[in-house]
C-alpha cells in the first residue's frame, strides 16, 4: 500500500513537472505581454501577469489584422492537414498493401524529401508556382506545405496499416468488399489514432511555417500570423508586448486543435477494447 | 459492415474541416488591379518601426489622395528577412514594384541585374540632388536608385545620466562603465550572429572611427592593424560588461527608451523611432567620439523592380516623392536622416530637435556600410567577418587570428 502511494506521488510529481515544462513557455509569453515597460526592464523579472496592461491584447485585435492573420493560418493549416490527410491514406495504403515494380525506390524517395530543408526548395518552387499562378494565395501555400508534409504522413500511415493482419482485408473481400471498401470501412478506423497524429503533425506544420508564407504571398491581408508577427520586429524597435500578446493568441488555435484531436486518439486506441 | 459510432464522427469531423477549409480557401483571391487603377506595391522594412512607420503610411496616402490613377500599397515584407525575401522574389520574375533597400542589397540586386535603370524615367536634372550619397546610386554610369534616406551615425546618449558626452573613446569607455549597475548599462550594442547585418553596421563605426577600412577599393584589408584596433576597442566594451550581452537590437533599444542604457551609436532614423517608444525621453547626440571622425551611414535606396509590370507607375511615384514639398515631408518624417535633394530644417524642427545640425555636419565624413570597390559582394564579407568577429567576441579565437582568417575566407570569397 505504501509501495503504491509513493508511486503515484511520483507520476504525480513527474506529470506536474512535464506540464510545467510545457505550459511555462505559454505563460511567460502571457506574463510578458501583461507587463509595463518599467517592469519589462526591471531588475526583477514579473512572473505574475500585471491585468492593468490588459489593453494590449484589445490593441492587437483592434485594427482587425491578427484576426486576419489567424484566420489565415487557420485556413492553411485546415488545408494542409485535409489535403495530406485525403492524399496520405491512399499512399499508405498502397504502400503497405499492393505489390508494384519501383515501391522500394518511393519509399527511399519519400523518405528522402524529409532531409531538403525548406529554405533549398523556395526558388524552384516560387518558380514553379509563378507558372501556375499559384503565388500570392492561400491555395499554393496549402499545396506547398502539403508536398512538404505527405511523405512523412503517408510513412506514418503506412507503418499503421502494416500493423494491421492480412486476413482482415481478406474477410472483407470474401464479404465482397472492393479495396477503397476495404480501405475505408476496415483499416481506416482501425489506423484512426496514427491518422489523428498525422493531422497533427501536418496542422502543425502549416501552422508554424513561415519562410514559403513570406515569399510567396505579397498582399498583407493574406498573410498568416507566422508572417505577421515577424512584422512587428521593426528595423529600430519591435513593441514587445504586443509581439507576445499577438504570439500568446497565435498559440491558442493550435492547442485547442490538439485537444480536439486527442479526443479521437484516445477513442480510436479504445475502440474494440472491450469486444471479444 | 456495421458502421462504428467512432467512424461516424471522425468522418462528419473530417467533413467540417474540408468544408471550412475549402470555403475559406475559396473566398481568398490574388491581389491585382481594380478598376482601372493601378495599384504598385512598395516593400520597405521601415514600414514596421514606431514612430516612424504609421507615419510613412500617411505619407503613401497622400499620393493615393493626390490623383487618381495610381494606389501606392504597402508590402508587409518582415525585416529580419527583408533582403533574402525580396532578392528571392525578384530573382525569381516577381517582388515588388517599388522596393527601399539597405545597401548591401541593393549592391547586389544591382549587380544581378534585377533592378530597372532609372535614366529614361527620371530626370535627375531637374531635383538639387545630395551629390555624397547620390554618387553610389550610379553603376557603370546607369542610375539604378534614388536615395530615399540618408542617415549618418552619431552618438545618443541620455542626458540625464550623461550631462557632458564623452569626446575621445577613453571617456566613452570610462563613462560606460560607471554607468552600468544594476539594471542599468552604460551602452549597447549588437553582437549575436542573428543579427549580422546589424553587427556589421555597428562595428564599422569602430574600424573607420580608429582610422581603419575594409577595403583599399582593389584589395582587402580586413586584418590590417587600423582595424584591429578598432575591433580591439568594440571587444574590450564586450569584455567590460557594459552592454546588456545577449539582447537584442529591439530590446536594448526598448531599454534605451525607458532609460535603463546610457549610451548608444545610431542613425538619425532612431530619433523619431525613440520619441515613438518614449516622448519624455531626455536624450541628445553627438559626433562618435573616436580617434578618426569617419563613421557609417545607413543610405537607403528607392528602386523600381525590373520584373514590375507597373514600371511607369512606379517611377512616376518617385517623380512625386521627388517634388520639394514632399522631400520636406519625407524628411520630418524620417527624423534626423536626409532624403534626396537637399532641403531645410524648419525653424520648428530644429527648436524642437537641436541636434539636428549634428548628423547634418556629418554627411561629408560618412559612408555607405559597403566594402568600397567590392560592393556586390559585400553581403558575404559581410558574413565571414562578422562570424569571425563574434568568434572572437565569444574567446574561441583571438581576435587577430579572427581577422586573420576573416580575410583569407573573404579573399577566397571574392577571388
Amino acid at each position: 500500500m505504501k509501495g503504491l502511494r509513493i508511486g503515484l506521488t511520483l507520476r504525480v510529481v513527474a506529470v506536474i513537472v512535464v506540464l510545467g515544462l510545457a505550459v511555462f513557455p505559454l505563460y511567460w509569453m502571457f506574463v510578458t505581454a501583461l507587463t509595463s515597460n518599467a517592469d519589462l526592464f526591471g531588475q526583477d523579472a514579473r512572473l505574475i501577469p500585471d491585468f492593468s496592461q490588459f489593453g494590449v491584447f484589445v490593441d492587437a485585435l483592434a485594427d482587425g489584422k491578427a484576426t486576419g492573420w489567424l484566420l489565415n493560418s487557420l485556413t492553411i493549416a485546415a488545408g494542409t492537414t485535409v489535403l495530406s490527410i485525403g492524399l496520405g491514406i491512399p499512399l499508405g495504403y498502397a504502400l503497405s498493401r499492393f505489390r508494384f515494380r519501383g515501391k522500394a525506390v518511393m519509399t527511399i524517395v519519400l523518405l528522402f524529401t524529409q532531409m531538403l530543408p525548406e529554405a533549398l526548395m523556395v526558388v524552384p518552387l516560387f518558380a514553379l508556382f509563378r507558372r501556375f499562378e499559384l503565388l500570392d494565395s492561400l491555395t499554393g501555400l496549402v499545396l506547398a506545405n502539403s508536398a512538404f508534409v505527405l511523405p512523412i504522413v503517408a510513412l506514418i500511415l503506412k507503418g499503421a496499416i502494416d500493423g494491421i493482419p492480412n486476413e482482415l482485408d481478406e474477410a472483407g473481400r470474401v464479404d465482397g468488399a472492393r479495396p477503397f471498401t476495404v480501405l475505408t470501412r476496415i483499416n481506416i478506423p482501425l489506423i484512426a489514432p496514427s491518422i489523428a497524429a498525422s493531422a497533427v503533425i501536418a496542422f502543425f506544420h502549416a501552422w508554424n511555417e513561415y519562410v514559403f508564407a513570406v515569399t510567396f504571398i505579397f498582399n498583407p491581408e493574406i498573410q498568416p500570423a507566422s508572417v505577421g508577427i515577424a512584422n512587428f520586429i521593426g528595423e529600430l524597435g519591435t513593441p514587445i508586448q504586443t509581439v507576445m500578446a499577438v504570439a500568446f493568441m497565435f498559440t491558442l488555435p493550435a492547442v485547442v486543435f490538439y485537444l480536439f484531436v486527442q479526443r479521437y486518439v484516445v477513442a480510436g486506441m479504445t475502440a474494440g477494447a472491450v469486444k471479444g | 459492415m456495421k458502421t462504428l459510432p467512432f467512424h461516424r464522427r471522425a468522418t462528419a469531423a473530417t467533413s467540417i474541416i474540408a468544408l471550412t477549409a475549402a470555403l475559406l480557401v475559396g473566398c481568398t483571391s490574388d491581389s491585382g488591379s481594380e478598376d482601372g487603377v493601378t495599384t504598385v506595391t512598395f516593400a520597405a522594412s521601415t514600414f514596421g518601426d514606431p514612430g516612424r512607420g504609421p507615419q510613412l503610411l500617411e505619407w503613401l496616402d497622400e499620393f493615393n489622395t493626390s490623383q487618381n490613377a495610381i494606389r501606392v500599397a504597402a508590402a508587409a515584407v518582415p525585416y529580419p528577412t527583408f533582403g533574402q525575401t525580396v532578392l528571392t522574389q525578384m530573382g525569381s520574375g516577381r517582388g515588388p514594384d517599388l522596393i527601399r533597400f539597405d545597401m548591401p542589397e541593393f549592391e547586389a540586386a544591382s549587380e544581378a541585374g534585377l533592378i530597372a535603370p532609372l535614366d529614361d524615367v527620371i530626370d535627375v536634372s531637374k531635383y538639387k540632388l545630395l551629390e555624397q550619397p547620390d554618387k553610389f546610386m550610379i553603376h557603370g554610369g546607369v542610375r539604378h536608385g534614388i536615395i530615399f534616406e540618408a542617415s549618418n551615425y552619431a552618438m545618443f546618449y541620455n542626458a540625464d545620466l550623461i550631462p557632458n558626452p564623452p569626446t575621445n573613446y577613453q571617456e566613452f569607455f570610462d563613462t560606460a562603465r560607471s554607468l552600468t549597475k544594476g539594471d542599468v548599462f552604460g551602452l549597447a550594442f549588437r553582437q549575436t550572429e542573428a543579427e549580422e547585418a546589424g553587427v556589421w553596421q555597428d562595428i564599422f563605426n569602430y574600424v573607420y572611427g580608429f582610422g581603419g577600412a575594409w577595403s583599399d577599393g582593389t584589395n582587402l584589408t580586413i586584418n590590417s592593424p587600423k582595424n584591429l584596433e578598432g575591433l580591439q576597442a568594440y571587444k574590450d566594451l564586450y569584455d567590460a560588461n557594459v552592454i546588456p550581452r545577449g539582447a537584442d537590437a529591439a530590446t536594448f533599444r526598448r531599454m534605451f527608451a525607458e532609460g535603463k542604457v546610457g549610451m548608444e551609436l545610431n542613425n538619425g532614423g532612431y530619433v523619431t523611432a525613440t520619441r515613438g517608444q518614449n516622448a519624455d525621453l531626455n536624450f541628445s547626440v553627438a559626433p562618435i567620439p573616436f580617434p578618426v571622425r569617419s563613421q557609417g551611414s545607413i543610405l537607403a535606396p528607392i528602386v523600381i523592380n525590373k520584373a514590375s509590370p507597373a514600371q511607369d507607375a512606379a517611377a512616376t511615384f518617385i517623380r512625386w516623392a521627388l517634388e520639394p514639398e514632399n522631400q520636406v515631408k519625407l524628411q520630418e518624417i524620417l527624423g534626423a536622416s536626409s532624403v534626396a535633394t537637399v532641403t531645410e530644417r524648419s525653424a520648428e524642427s530644429l527648436q524642437e530637435t537641436p541636434f539636428l545640425t549634428v548628423f547634418d555636419e556629418l554627411t561629408p565624413s560618412s559612408l555607405p556600410q559597403i566594402v568600397l570597390g567590392f560592393e556586390a559582394k559585400t553581403p558575404d564579407i559581410r558574413k565571414v567577418v562578422v562570424q569571425n568577429v563574434i568568434a572572437a567576441l565569444q574567446g574561441t579565437v583571438d581576435l587577430k587570428t579572427a581577422l586573420d582568417r576573416a580575410q583569407q575566407q573573404a579573399t577566397e570569397l571574392v577571388g
